[in-house]
């Protein structure tokens, strides 16, 4: 009977068009344990295609995966060790890897240990970038965020300025639909007032559809109407946690000195920003309505000066070019024709603006790339080591071939070694990181943590990095080891030959990568000690500026008189030789502009900054008068139709030094009286602008700042005896001063941050390099041994065979050398370019780099060689 | 006799009684016709291996054929212990049946 439904059930099968789910079927297949799979599988075969006959396909098909699903319980499957079929050969691998580590102690710490520090500073480093890569991310929209901008067409070139007018929001708003949201920004600084006391804090003036345009999530308060009314402010939990106590401040009054307008109002908190990355151009914390400010309606429709920024959320990023060429015929309508002709607007997005304001992202990537760079020289350290130590494996290598090991088993058990070291070096190099990070965030005073990542993305990353460093440092040495002959294998014919090429280019890629780093360190070292020593044009050595604006003092006209005094009373003090009032100090200096032409011409006005100093301004900054006089004394009165230029004024009025010069300021002629020497103002990055200098006496309230020439010895006496001083005049702004020196030295915080970090980097790449360097002439001396003590027995001399190991370092270096200097000037010539006062690329740098890494190349191979070199040949000569 | 079966076990092992030599796609054929209800070869399968376990029933390998993919069949027999188990539910049942008061539930 059963004979006849089989035979039933064949033609059945051979006939059917209709199989049982492939996938389903190997999936089974995988896992059920062999001696199990006849019955489980035949049978959900057999009842496939009962089923088949009798309900249908779809119905077998499900019925019959449903039943591999459930075939799949415990007990039927293969255990773990069948699964991965030959468990017991990787377990042997494993054991084989530990044993080799502990066998060579000393190559296996420089795999571990270069490896870790390759892999910490990889780590470090991608730390550091990424917060400079992913600078406001967080804000969803970022892609389709703008920032309005202007040009003015000069016949200097075009001036990019970011600063927008009052009205230009509402303007976008109406004129074109593309403009799904506008928000202005204007942050003049200002003060909570707190007890009569005013503590400075950053207030931000903006519109409610901010909320719409940027990411900052509420952390109380409501979502969709984030302000109540015109006396509503919105706290960072930062600033509400510092003022009351508490992060839920919803509800509570705060005072705010707005500086701009010159008032104290009393607000009330509406809402409290959720905590927002570090990592974030804007970074709020009070943030009132631009209508919120009392003097708001005399701007509102106010096209003369603009100071604010507009940003606009546009429907997509593509459009803002349709934007850009539709915004003449505005400006036009707003100006007229003649401005048209002299202004672009312009959209920058908001993905530059990191670029345009901040720093430079290029320098992140750079940095990566550093990292990468020592990563794959602590990689090449271990390629190069496994397969030099190749021939001491000879034997296990020959046996295991003969027993029957096929070159894909030997190159997994390659790759296993591999990966057994990169993860030791991976979880040694992250406890380095989380040992570094508080001093490598102190040292260059920036705050990398791993806050900003899940424990799964920190998991995940690390163990992608062990396997893609396993890969890298692994799939050379497998692939080298696994194509030996069984038969020169077990009889160790391969010797030191076999790859030595690729070896070799492999350590001349390691030091060129190194060459590379040194060189590029010591230019851009060099580069900034050039900057911060270089003669500024004025005096920094003995200056200190003190804060000092009328505008901080409740009584303006009062304030005046007392800074009057201060300053007299500055000057009668023995160590203090010249002092100055002035509106612009310099690394401080003037951001405001005027539109100027000189007498005669009828082109087109220059845009050119300006700023005001008092008589003894040039006096106590040293600054050198090049043509011409200085302001006749203050006693004489404010000066009001005389100017000074800077030589690259002068140029650019292209004025004649020895003539009697005048410049239209609109209708209003001044008369240039002198032309001082270029002083340098701003970062040596940027060249010298053309300035104009006005002058006013202290009576003026135009000034800000009280500049001291002093005796620089007792200071901290003296400071605090003018500190004494300061806090008799009754001003609302806390004694702040700055050395000029200090201040220059400032304005190179980025570079020197940059600069620690690529040295810092550099001594680690070239660490690492030579500790493979050091492995390697420890294995080619042992190799070599038995040459050594013929050509000694032989009558070598000890120098003699120090040349004879030295020669193939030497010619390592050099070509090393060679390949790369076209990457240095390539660049170097690249980042130099971004300073106008910057240092010609020389040679001597390229040949101080050489001589050091020959110097450390001789410190590294030296001692073994000379050990070496000096031992007694019959020690290595007996054992045959 | 103290054994602990379930009802699908039962079930399962006088089908086996009934077909003297039988295997899981057979077994699933005759549970379906005999109570018109469809059984899953995994819960068949489960049964098997506990019975054989409990020393019920024995199976050996049979021969390949071609609808099962060319694998053989796991084919099993109720030994005398499965019988003797089988028996003596049905015989306990019996007894209990006989002293149910058929009347409270035949006339009500």
């Amino acid at each position: 009977m059963e004979g006849d439904s089989d035979n039933e059930l064949c033609i059945s099968v051979s006939s059917s068009q209709h199989h049982p789910p492939a996938w389903a079927n190997r999936l089974l297949t995988f896992f059920c344990r062999e001696d199990y799979s006849d019955e489980i599988l035949g049978d959900l075969h057999e009842a496939f295609y009962w089923r088949l006959k009798e309900k249908g396909v779809a119905k077998a098909k499900a019925r019959f995966t449903w039943e591999v699903i459930k075939s799949l319980r415990p007990k039927n499957l293969k255990s773990f060790y069948y699964l991965s079929l030959n468990t017991m050969i990787f377990r042997n691998y494993i054991k084989i890897a530990f044993r080799t580590l502990l066998k060579r102690r000393s190559t296996s710490f420089i795999n571990i240990f270069g490896l870790s520090i390759g892999a910490a500073a990889f780590v470090l480093i991608f730390l550091y970038s990424y917060q400079i890569i992913s600078f406001d991310d967080n804000h969803q929209n970022k892609e389709q965020i703008f920032l309005a901008y202007k040009e003015r067409i000069t016949p200097d070139g075009v001036q990019a300025t970011y600063d927008t007018w009052v009205p230009m929001k509402d303007r976008l708003l109406a004129d074109y639909s593309q403009v799904k949201e506008s928000a202005r920004i204007f942050q003049p600084g200002g003060s909570v007032v707190q007890n009569n006391r005013y503590i400075d804090e950053d207030i931000m003036y903006t519109d409610e559809s901010f909320f719409d345009i940027f990411t900052f999530p509420l952390l109380h308060g409501n979502d969709g109407k984030v302000f109540d009314d015109l006396q509503s402010v919105v706290l960072s939990s930062e600033m509400a946690l510092k003022y009351f106590k508490k992060e839920n401040a919803v509800g509570e009054e705060i005072e705010l000195f707005l500086p701009f307008e010159d008032t104290i109002m009393r607000f009330q908190v509406s809402a409290v920003l959720e905590e927002y990355p570090e990592n974030n151009s804007y970074q709020p914390s009070f943030i009132v309505q631009m209508e919120s400010a009392p003097t708001y309606d005399e701007s509102a429709n106010d096209w003369g000066s603009s100071f604010l920024e507009t940003y606009v959320l546009l429907d997509s990023e593509n459009i803002a070019f349709e934007l850009e060429a539709a915004f003449p015929d505005l400006i036009e309508t707003i100006w007229g024709v003649d401005v048209r002709e002299n202004t672009n607007f312009k959209l920058l997005p908001f993905e530059e603006y990191y670029d345009t304001f901040i720093g430079r992202k290029d320098d992140a990537i750079t940095l990566l790339f550093i990292g990468i760079g020592i990563l794959l020289i602590a990689a090449i350290n271990f390629m190069n080591l496994s397969t030099a130590q190749a021939s001491q494996r000879m034997k296990e290598i020959g046996l295991r071939k003969v027993l029957g090991a096929v070159k894909g088993q030997l190159r997994t058990q390659f790759i296993t070694e591999a990966f057994v070291t990169s993860l030791f070096a991976i979880v040694l190099g992250l406890i380095i990181v989380f040992l570094a990070i508080p001093s490598f965030n102190d040292f260059f005073d920036v705050t990398i943590s791993f806050d900003q990542f899940s424990l799964i993305q920190i998991l995940g990353f690390s163990a992608i990095l062990a396997i893609a460093l396993g890969f890298l440092s692994g799939s050379y040495p497998a692939l080298y080891l696994s194509s030996m002959k069984s038969i020169e294998a077990l009889q160790q014919r391969i010797g030191f030959g076999g790859s030595v090429n690729f070896r070799n280019i492999l350590v001349v890629l390691q030091f060129s990568i190194a060459l590379f780093l040194i060189t590029s360190a010591i230019m851009i070292r060099n580069q900034i000690s050039y900057m911060t020593n270089k003669d500024m044009g004025f005096d920094s050595e003995s200056t200190i500026s003190f804060v000092a604006s009328a505008a901080s003092f409740t009584d303006r006209d009062q304030g005046i008189v007392r800074l009057n005094t201060f300053k007299e009373e500055l000057r009668n003090k023995s160590y203090i030789s010249e002092v100055a009032m002035s509106r612009a100090i310099p690394t401080n200096w003037t951001r405001s502009f005027v539109f100027v032409r000189p007498d005669g011409w009828n082109g087109d006005p220059l845009r050119m900054r300006y700023t005001y100093v008092d008589a003894n301004f040039f006096n106590t900054y040293d600054i050198k008068l090049k043509h011409g006089n200085h302001f006749l004394s203050d006693t004489e009165g404010h000066q009001r139709e005389s100017v000074i230029l800077n030589e690259a004024a002068a140029r650019a009025f292209e004025f004649d030094p020895n003539e009697p010069n005048v410049i239209k300021i609109g209708d209003f002629r001044l008369n240039v009286v002198g032309i001082v020497e270029d002083f340098n103002f701003e970062s040596l990055q940027i060249e010298v602008a053309p300035t104009l200098i006005f002058h006013r006496t202290g009576d003026h309230p135009v000034h800000r700042f009280i500049t001291c020439r002093m005796n620089m010895s007792n200071l901290t006496e003296r400071l605090e005896e003018i500190e004494d001083k300061w806090n008799e005049l009754g001003s609302t702004s806390d004694f702040t001063y700055h050395f000029l020196n200090d201040r220059v030295q400032e304005l190179y915080e980025a570079e020197k941050r940059y600069l620690g970090m690529v040295t810092m980097f550099s001594a680690l790449a070239i660490v690492v390099a030579c500790l493979g360097l050091y492995g390697l002439t420890l294995f080619i001396i042992e190799k070599r041994r038995k040459e050594i003590s013929i050509r000694k027995v032989l009558g070598a001399e000890i120098s003699g065979i120090l040349r004879l190991i030295f020669r193939d370092f030497t010619k390592w270096v050099v070509i090393s050398f060679i390949l790369s200097v076209p990457f240095v000037l390539f660049f170097m010539t690249d980042w130099l370019e971004g300073y106008h006062y910057r240092i010609p690329i020389s040679w001597i740098t390229f040949a101080v780099t050489l001589v050091l890494v020959f110097l450390l190349v001789i410190l590294t191979v030296g001692y073994q060689s000379l050990r070496a070199a000096s031992s007694n040949p019959v020690n290595h000569l007996k054992d045959e | 006799m103290n054994l602990q079966l379930g009802v699908l076990e039962e079930m399962i092992l006088i089908i086996l009684l009934m077909k003297d030599e039988t295997y899981g796609v057979d077994i699933a054929k005759e549970y379906e016709s005999q109570l018109n209800q469809s059984i899953s070869l995994p819960a068949i399968h489960v049964v098997l291996k506990r019975l054989e376990k409990k020393d019920l029933v024995t199976s050996k390998m049979g021969e390949p054929t071609a609808e099962r993919g060319g694998r053989r069949k796991r084919i099993y027999q109720a030994t005398n212990k499965g019988y003797e188990a089988a028996k003596y539910l049905q015989q306990k049942r019996s007894e209990m049946w006989k002293v149910i008061p058929t009347m409270n539930f035949v006339f009500q």
